[in-house]
């Protein structure tokens, strides 16, 4: 049977699994539909021109686990921001680990998707907010749709600021030889409200894993958002990320993506800014080697005017390595002043990576700032010669060169432990230990 | 030649001028001062004609006609003159092209013929060694990527190919090294005839050194506040504005 | 006083379509339709050899099969492709000798073109081969391009004289199949020009076509095929007129470049099909397909200035297979009223060393949509391969759009390759700068405008940047002495 038929007969298995009359679940039933018309995307969707899910999706996955697993912190300790106090909503295999967990519904609310929906004092917010952004012909959004369950939700009331920043972690064990994950987030930050977040899918050891997520942000007016996709997985794991962010007046989202590690990534990220003032950030390193993959698909909607948006994307891709970049910047007629820019500079490290980029602008409004550059090039051989006559050997010399690269990018991280950690990632993926904190 | 009265005017609703009189004539040259903000900047662009700037009430008669009527266009064809402040790059279009067409321009609409080639390139000989300006400084795109001081003289020597009737220089002075002032002084001084008029705003009196005023006028808040001769600009320096802030 | 958004907008409106006439000349013209009987008429009426009426049989069958592409970033009504009729020739005499037995009402066609073919002669420099309605009526200079051995003639004329040179290159650089429009194209293809540049040979002077259609209810489509042999060079022209209708014609022409060892060729097109007028009606619908192969050492240089048609598809070409070769694209595209522009360039780098420049201005005005699509592609295998691209946006009025895709792939290590795009309007402080210096509204966004397509404008021949020149003041308002 193929993959697609299994999801959707699955799906009354599905049913018999969760709250039938909860609020989502003709959404589900009508997003199931879509899917089935639509099915997978192939290389012919101009949206899917350099990624392929053929080979993904010829697999046969397991779509629910079939045991709970428990797994010791000392084990995943590493995986978290073990140094500052977070929140926590932490996943094994797709199911809630209240034991990593740290939760809380004082003053703010960061707890399960599932409660949320099950729940009757959440009922109004769901309603308002579930699936409002998304895009109703993309027919992974509408798969994970029909299977949304359990994933955050976050809902920072107004005027609140989330003290501690919050950790979504999504931990695969491998008690599955292959495993298809559905998360589904729902992040709503009110007036003047102020958050942090993280998110990161990891596996814990090499398993064939693939993830299809769905993320809703709501930023309203003045609120602040600044959220973190680390994606260091293992070599067996795929993702594809699917975040829609809608922008009221004068608010400010960021959304920094690192891609280090996986098998194939694909990030679409969606802003929409609605209100005027707004300000969007969207920033990531990729840093690839073997046969890794990862398509960037950034779409920045000017719906209002008056908007700021930067995008920068920086790229270093070795061994056979693909990355791919499609940002596309839509100016709508009523957006006047908007300032809109785009950046994506590529290193191609070794003859058999390959590099495809399409910055795309659209724009229907004339009073505007709006450009965009990208590079594809190599390391500077003169500036590699010139540490390496200082004594620098090549390897260390070549990470610093990464770095400077990718600097523009590590500068803007908030979080200074963050910034640590990343620089570590990093680090380690070139195979040098610096002896310095950069 | 031009004559104001009682000049009021508003940029996007707000009252910039409460009030000007100026009456300049033939071979004079007036210096207008005035603190930060008085309106030095809107008076020249009101004279010029900009579609920001609304006239509510008074009028401006140039060689006894009313300004209000003409579009900018049309006030540069009968003599106007204004030295910007921020002279504005226009990438791809030359120096000399520039020129070329604002002269033609001019000739059109008085029903003249294109100057030819040859007198076009004597002028821009004559004038451009005037004020000292190189021929490769001719063929880059207009003001783009001038220095300061370039755009200025840039700004004069286009006044000195266009033989206007009324110059206004608008904070000339602005941004300029002592050298370059002393070149565009030089030149504007060397424009000076008993046929055409100067209009100088300025904040210091530095440039007045240079270019000597037979009138200054000081406006504050919109309105011309006190007027005298050369002298009263030696006072303002003497004093400082707060001199004639206390006086109103 | 001022200038406003809406006077300029009113002023973009009037603008005029010049080339609107249309010439009374007796004219042959096929019955409407498209099936395996025309293309076979078409072929027998240029008295062309059996493997020609093979091949344009064989992009026939191969068109019937395809589906017209939806990819580009326009909106138009299909063409009923069975509503067109694919032949059209001025009747008179089939060859002219000399000028003097033109007929008289298209050498006033010409006339009214700005094109007198007596002051092209005076001119020296140009030699002129003229296409109307598909069929070619004048080739000037004949006989002093011949002394150099360069041929330079009407593509059927090609066909019976030279068919080995035709035999060998056509359909090389873009096969029957390439595409929709192309595949149609090399099916019913009436004429068109062919040049061959012999080795070692500087062509003398700019070798130019115009074409035009006129009559109603046709479509054009010209095959073009230059060939420039290792160490030659030449410069080519195209300029393009049609007159104003209601309905909108179809141009779909071809144009295949090749580039031996060590050559150079530089096409330069002035594109003025009739845009439609100012609600959007008539004009035409540019569908052209135009692709060089640069051999070793060689450089393929493409500059073109859009300013007609009501819709404009095309992406002229360099296919960079030898070693050290070099592309480049230079181009204006002008969109005003209702017009859609989707255009742009590939450059295939394939040999060692190989350079491109993209250099692409688009002007928006009016309710027109202007896309710029491009393509930078680095194979494996080529080593040290450099591509610099820069594309500029210019907005007049917020009705309409300006859209820039640029795809890159780059496959090897050692390339390099640069993309800039901005997109800005044009500022009101540089509209009132020029009023202040005398200068009226309508020609100060003529000389911003110009002066933002300079780089561009540089790279025509003389002749025609002057013409080029005129155009896009003409495309943008009414008259600008």
């Amino acid at each position: 049977m193929e993959f697609k038929e299994k999801l959707l007969d699955s799906h009354l298995a599905f049913e018999e699994r969760i709250d039938l009359s909860d609020a989502i679940h003709q959404t589900r039933l009508e997003s199931l539909k879509t899917f089935e018309q639509k099915g997978f995307p192939s290389r012919k969707d101009e949206a899917w021109k350099y990624t392929s899910l053929n080979a993904m999706v010829l697999k046969d996955y397991a779509l629910f686990p079939q045991t709970e697993t428990t797994i010791q912190l000392k084990k995943v300790k590493k995986y978290f921001l073990y140094e500052i106090d977070t929140y926590k909503v932490v996943f094994i295999d797709g199911v809630y680990s209240p034991f990593l967990s740290d939760t809380t519904h004082d003053g703010l609310d960061v707890c399960l998707m599932s409660a949320a929906l099950s729940k009757a004092k959440y009922r109004s917010l769901i309603d308002t907010y579930f699936n409002k952004i998304i895009n109703k012909e993309d027919s992974l959004t509408a798969l994970n749709t029909a299977y949304a369950q359990e994933g955050a939700y976050v809902y920072i009331p107004k005027s609140v600021v989330a003290e501690k920043p919050i950790e979504i972690i999504h931990f695969s064990t491998g008690k599955e030889k292959a495993l298809w994950l559905q998360p589904r987030n729902l992040i709503v930050v009110d007036q003047n409200a102020q958050v942090q977040i993280l998110e990161r899918h990891q596996s814990l050891k090499e398993h064939v894993v693939v993830t299809n997520s769905v993320t809703e942000i709501y930023a309203h007016q003045d609120a602040f958002v600044d959220y973190y996709k680390i994606q260091n997985d293992l070599s067996t794991a795929s993702l594809i990320d699917n975040t829609y962010i809608s922008q009221e007046k004068k608010s400010n989202v960021r959304v920094h993506t690192f891609s280090l590690g996986g098998k194939l990534t694909r990030n679409n990220l969606n802003f929409c800014l609605n209100g005027q003032h707004c300000h969007s950030t969207l920033k990531g390193v990729t840093l690839l080697e073997d046969q890794q993959h990862v398509d960037h698909y950034t779409l920045v909607d000017h719906a209002s005017p008056k908007c700021e948006s930067h995008q920068d994307y920086k790229g270093v891709f070795s061994e056979g390595s693909k990355g791919v970049f499609n940002g596309k910047i839509h100016v709508d007629q009523l957006a006047q002043k908007t300032n809109a820019f785009q950046q994506n500079n590529n290193i191609l490290l070794d003859d058999k990576a390959t590099v495809n980029t399409k910055p795309q602008l659209e724009i229907f409004a004339d009073d505007v700032k709006c450009s965009h550059g990208c590079t594809v090039g190599q390391m500077d051989e003169d500036a590699l010669f010139y540490m390496r006559s200082r004594g620098i050997p090549k390897k260390e010399a070549k990470a610093l060169m990464t770095y400077a690269f990718a600097n523009n990018v590590l500068e803007s991280v908030e979080l200074p432990i963050l910034k640590k950690r990343i620089n570590k990632l990093i680090a380690k993926k070139l195979g040098v230990n610096l002896g310095f904190d950069l | 030649m031009l004559t104001i009265e009682n000049l009021h005017a508003q940029v996007e609703g707000k009252q910039i001028l409460n009030g000007i009189d100026l009456d300049v004539k033939a071979g004079e040259v007036h210096a207008i001062m005035g603190p930060n903000g008085s309106g030095k900047s809107t008076l020249s662009s009101v004279i010029a004609g900009h579609q920001d700037y609304e006239v509510t009430k008074g009028n401006m008669l140039f060689q006894g006609e009313d300004l209000a009527k003409l579009s900018p266009e049309e006030r540069a064809h009968k003599g106007i003159f204004l030295s910007f402040q921020y002279p504005v790059e226009i990438p791809g279009v030359s120096v000399t092209n520039f020129i070329k067409t604002s002269i033609n321009a001019s000739r059109k609409a008085k029903g003249m013929e294109d100057m030819t080639a040859n007198l076009m390139l004597k002028k821009i000989r004559e004038k451009s060694s005037l004020l000292e300006i190189d021929s490769r400084f001719l063929s880059r795109s207009l003001n783009e990527g001038f220095s300061g001081g370039e755009k200025k003289r840039n700004e004069i020597f286009q006044m000195a190919m266009l033989e206007p009737k009324l110059s206004i220089l608008d904070e000339t002075d602005s941004g300029l090294d002592i050298d370059a002032l002393k070149i565009v002084a030089n030149g504007v001084n060397k424009l000076r005839s008993n046929d055409n008029a100067i209009i100088v705003i300025t904040h210091y009196q530095r440039l007045l050194e240079y270019i000597v005023p037979d009138f200054v006028h000081v406006i504050f808040d919109g309105k011309t506040v006190k007027s005298g001769t050369k002298d009263l600009a030696i006072e303002l320096e003497e004093k400082g504005y707060d001199w004639i802030k206390e006086m109103v | 006083m001022g200038y406003t958004e809406e006077e300029l907008k009113k002023e973009l409106e009037t603008k005029e379509y010049e080339y609107g006439f249309y010439t009374e000349i007796d004219s042959e013209t096929f019955p409407v339709g498209l099936n395996e009987e025309v293309v076979r008429r078409i072929s027998k009426k240029k008295k062309e050899p059996e493997w020609m009426i093979q091949w344009r049989l064989k992009a026939y069958e191969a068109w019937k099969k395809m589906e017209e592409p939806e990819w580009a970033n326009v909106q138009y009504s299909k063409p009923d492709y069975q509503a067109i009729s694919y032949y059209s020739a001025p009747k008179k005499k089939d060859q002219y000798k000399s000028l003097d037995e033109v007929d008289p009402e298209l050498l006033k066609t010409f006339d009214k073109l700005g094109i007198s073919i007596d002051e092209q002669k005076k001119l020296a420099g140009v030699a002129l081969d003229i296409v109307m309605d598909s069929v070619s009526v004048a080739t000037t200079f004949k006989e002093t391009l011949a002394e150099k051995g360069i041929i330079f003639c009407s593509i059927s004329e090609a066909i019976q004289k030279h068919p080995d040179l035709v035999k060998k290159y056509i359909g090389t650089v873009i096969p029957i199949q390439d595409n929709y429009f192309a595949a149609l194209n090399a099916a019913v293809f009436s004429d068109g020009s062919f040049c061959y540049i012999p080795k070692g040979v500087r062509c003398p002077m700019e070798l130019s076509t115009y074409f035009r259609i006129n009559q109603a209810g046709t479509g054009q489509f010209e095959r073009t095929l230059v060939i420039a042999d290792k160490s030659s060079y030449v410069s080519y022209l195209e300029g393009c007129t049609a007159p104003s209708r209601d309905e909108n014609q179809l141009h779909a022409a071809v144009v295949e470049l090749v580039a031996l060892d060590d050559a150079e060729i530089k096409y330069s097109t002035v594109q003025n099909w009739f845009p439609g007028d100012k609600n959007g009606k008539g004009g035409v619908y540019n569908f052209v397909t135009k692709r060089g192969i640069c051999h070793k050492n060689s450089k393929i240089s493409w500059t073109q200035v859009e300013t007609g048609s009501a819709v404009t598809w095309k992406y002229p070409s360099c296919i960079l297979k030898g070693d050290n070769s070099i592309g480049e694209f230079y181009s204006i595209a002008l969109t005003n009223n209702y017009q859609q522009a989707d255009t742009g360039t590939k450059m295939v780098h394939l040999g060692k060393n190989t350079k491109s420049t993209i250099i692409s201005k688009g002007i928006s005005a009016g309710k027109s949509q202007n896309s710029y699509r491009g393509l930078v592609q680095v194979h494996p295998r080529a080593i040290n391969a450099r591509n610099f691209s820069q594309c500029d946006s210019l907005l007049m009025g917020n009705q309409c759009g300006a859209h820039t895709f640029p795809y890159i792939e780059a496959k090897n290590k050692t390339a390099q390759i640069e993309h800039e795009a901005t997109t800005s309007k044009i500022g009101e402080d540089q509209i009132f700068y020029c009023n202040q210096r005398g200068i009226d509204p309508e020609k100060a966004i003529a000389l911003v405008v110009n002066g933002f397509s300079k780089e561009v404008l540089n790279k025509l021949p003389m002749e025609f940047a002057v013409e080029a020149q005129k155009l896009l003041e003409i495309s943008l308002e009414g008259s600008v002495g």
